[in-house]
């Protein structure tokens, strides 16, 4: 059995991996990919201590999870659409008009 | 006795239903009739389903519902019904009726009248919801439900560039977020076994060797909720969405969302981390949201003060009262009434909730009249439409927080209660923030009333936008009727928040 500590490790890395990937990509595509590696972070979590106290709150919460994050997906291949219509490309960092 | 004894407990949600139903029936009405664009059955439809919800909220609020006899909970206790779920679900609603109102125009020959509708009112149904969610599963789960059709509403003009880059950042941002937010959830669920407030209220105490891991998961949803209610440090898509999005739903998001984002921080902290409990393990949340607090308002205020875009300059003074709001969550734990300075906060959001929307639906107003977007556009617009400026007038000084506005109540009120709790230092701040604030309020004051137009007046604003007239003048009737109600407001809120230190 490995000990549940070991989860959080796990979780933690998977986390900042994806922290990593938002800071330095400018892809919106890789952007969500990023992020979609932090909500499962989470779920790693959830798993590891729903087995752990022995009640599938925590199973049942990262099938929710995995339920908005295609959710959200959804909506954000959307903007990015709308994104590559008006700019051509779907660069995040192409989109600044705004700022003066 | 209570009149909703008589019902069915699960009546306590049916205003969070009529709002959902309300979203349904726009679609079924779109897809019965789709090629006929009928803007004003739509909006009759939607602003008649939010006053619906008002009316109901309202009156299970007076009479006592999910307040007197403790609150009601549903479904195992993921859904609690209370004075505080109640009191945000009136303002969330009051802002969408508002906001229906206003759009009635303010859509006038665009498509996808019938999604823009039910966007909106499916949203306002996540706000509602995060304000009863009385686990950290709901909280999640209504979160999203409130910003995904935000993030759509905010990019609704898809030819529009700068609607199109709003969207894409309130996007974002909100995707970091609520990664960093549903981490956080994880690492409490870890340390604690359970998702539901109550129960990781009593099983947080015992954390023993992960303190250090359930303080990042205290921090972590700290860090979602500061995504919705706009402040440091998930702030700076707030100016970006506000500036880009259709104005009616800039006015929606900054004081509804807003709004919504406070009620679930609200009941989350005083509930699931108790004080007493946390505060001696080393996780002083109130001292996190202090110093939150005293940044928000000071960055948001000089921010403001510095621009030349009016709708920029509401969006920065928005995250400004973003920081004020949060007092409190940071006037904890000085031994003074904790409900008292919470609920201080609460009836300041209300306030907020029409004088920001006014201010927001007036810019929506000028937008529609084809006007500028700096402060010299609206020079001498007083000659033209003065009652609409007279308007805009009381929401500015209400906004600063003058002495004959609904805002400078509930300042008061607010400040009081942070000095009360032995906080004088976050009420001096404030203090100071809200002086600096009247400088760029008067700004547009000073340009509607006393600058002369540089165009010369007599150029015809058009046709009178009938709806975002009438939704300008309820939200200015508001701001004025908020100054004599302000009393059983700020009791019922008060009250409320007491509730959930109990």
């Amino acid at each position: 059995m490995v000990p549940v500590e070991w989860y959080l490790l796990l979780a933690a890395a998977v986390f900042c991996i994806g922290l990593f990937g938002i800071l330095t990509r400018s892809n919106a595509l890789l952007f969500l990919m990023s992020v979609e590696l932090m909500l499962n972070a989470a779920n790693i979590n959830l798993v590891a201590f729903s087995a752990y106290w022995g009640n599938v709150t925590g199973q049942t919460f990262g099938l929710f999870t995995m339920a908005l994050a295609a959710a959200e997906v959804a909506v954000g291949i959307g903007i990015i659409l709308v994104l590559y219509r008006n700019f051509d490309d779907v660069d995040v960092t192409l989109a600044k008009g705004m700022r003066r | 006795m209570p009149l909703q004894t008589q019902l069915p407990t699960w009546t306590a949600i049916a205003p969070t239903v009529l709002l959902g139903l309300t979203a349904l029936v726009l679609l079924l009405v779109d897809s019965v009739d789709p090629d006929s664009t009928r803007p004003t059955a739509l909006a009759a439809v939607s602003v008649g389903g939010s006053v619906a919800t008002l009316a109901v909220a309202g009156w299970y609020l007076l009479a006592g519902t999910g307040q007197v006899g403790g609150a009601i909970r549903l479904y195992g206790g993921s859904l609690v019904i209370d004075g505080l779920s109640l009191f945000f679900t009136v303002i969330v609603a009051s802002v969408v009726a508002m906001v229906s109102l206003a759009s009635h125009d303010y859509l006038q020959d665009r498509t996808y009248q019938a999604e823009f509708y039910s966007l909106v009112l499916l949203a306002a149904t996540g706000m509602s919801l995060m304000a009863s969610a009385g686990s950290l599963a709901t909280v999640f789960v209504s979160l999203e439900l409130a910003s995904l059709p935000s993030y759509a509403l905010v990019a609704f003009l898809k030819k529009n560039r700068g609607s199109v880059e709003a969207g894409l950042k309130y996007f974002l941002v909100g995707a970091v977020s609520s990664g960093v937010l549903v981490f956080g959830i994880s690492l409490v669920y870890a340390v604690t076994g359970s998702l539901l407030l109550s129960d990781v209220a009593t099983a947080i105490g015992d954390a023993g060797d992960f303190v250090g891991v359930a303080g990042i998961g205290v921090v972590m949803i700290a860090g979602g909720f500061a995504f919705k209610t706009a402040s440091v440090p998930f702030h700076f898509w707030a100016p970006e969405a506000y500036e880009g999005a259709p104005a009616p739903i800039s006015a929606f998001l900054s004081s509804a969302s807003k709004a919504a984002g406070f009620a679930v921080a609200f009941r989350v902290f005083a509930v699931a981390f108790p004080l007493d409990a946390v505060v001696p393990m080393g996780i002083d949340w109130p001292l996190l949201f202090a110093v939150l607090a005293v940044v928000t308002m000071t960055l948001g205020n000089f921010a403001a003060a510095t621009q030349e875009n009016v709708k920029r300059m509401l969006a920065y003074s928005s995250v400004g009262h973003a920081g004020y709001a949060l007092i409190g969550l940071a006037a904890l734990s000085g031994g003074g009434p904790n409900g008292d300075v919470m609920g201080a906060s609460m009836a300041h959001l209300l306030v907020y909730g029409f004088m920001n929307t006014g201010a927001f639906l007036f810019i929506a107003m000028v937008e529609r009249w084809g006007l500028g977007r700096t402060f010299e556009d609206y020079n001498g617009l007083a000659t033209r439409a003065p009652v609409a400026c007279l308007a805009m007038t009381v929401f500015m000084f209400s906004l600063a927080g003058l002495p004959p506005f609904g805002g400078f109540l509930s300042k008061y009120a607010l400040f009081y209660g942070a000095i009360q709790g032995g906080f004088w230092w976050l009420a001096a701040v404030g203090a100071i923030n809200s002086a600096l604030s009247l400088f760029y309020y008067s700004r547009v004051v000073r340009a509607m009333w006393i600058e002369d137009p540089v165009d010369g007046d007599g150029v015809d604003l058009g046709a009178t936008p009938l709806g975002l007239y009438v939704a300008v003048l309820i939200a200015a009737v508001g701001t004025l009727a908020l100054l004599p109600a302000f009393g059983p407001v700020v009791e019922t809120a008060q009250s409320a928040a007491t509730a959930l230190f109990a």
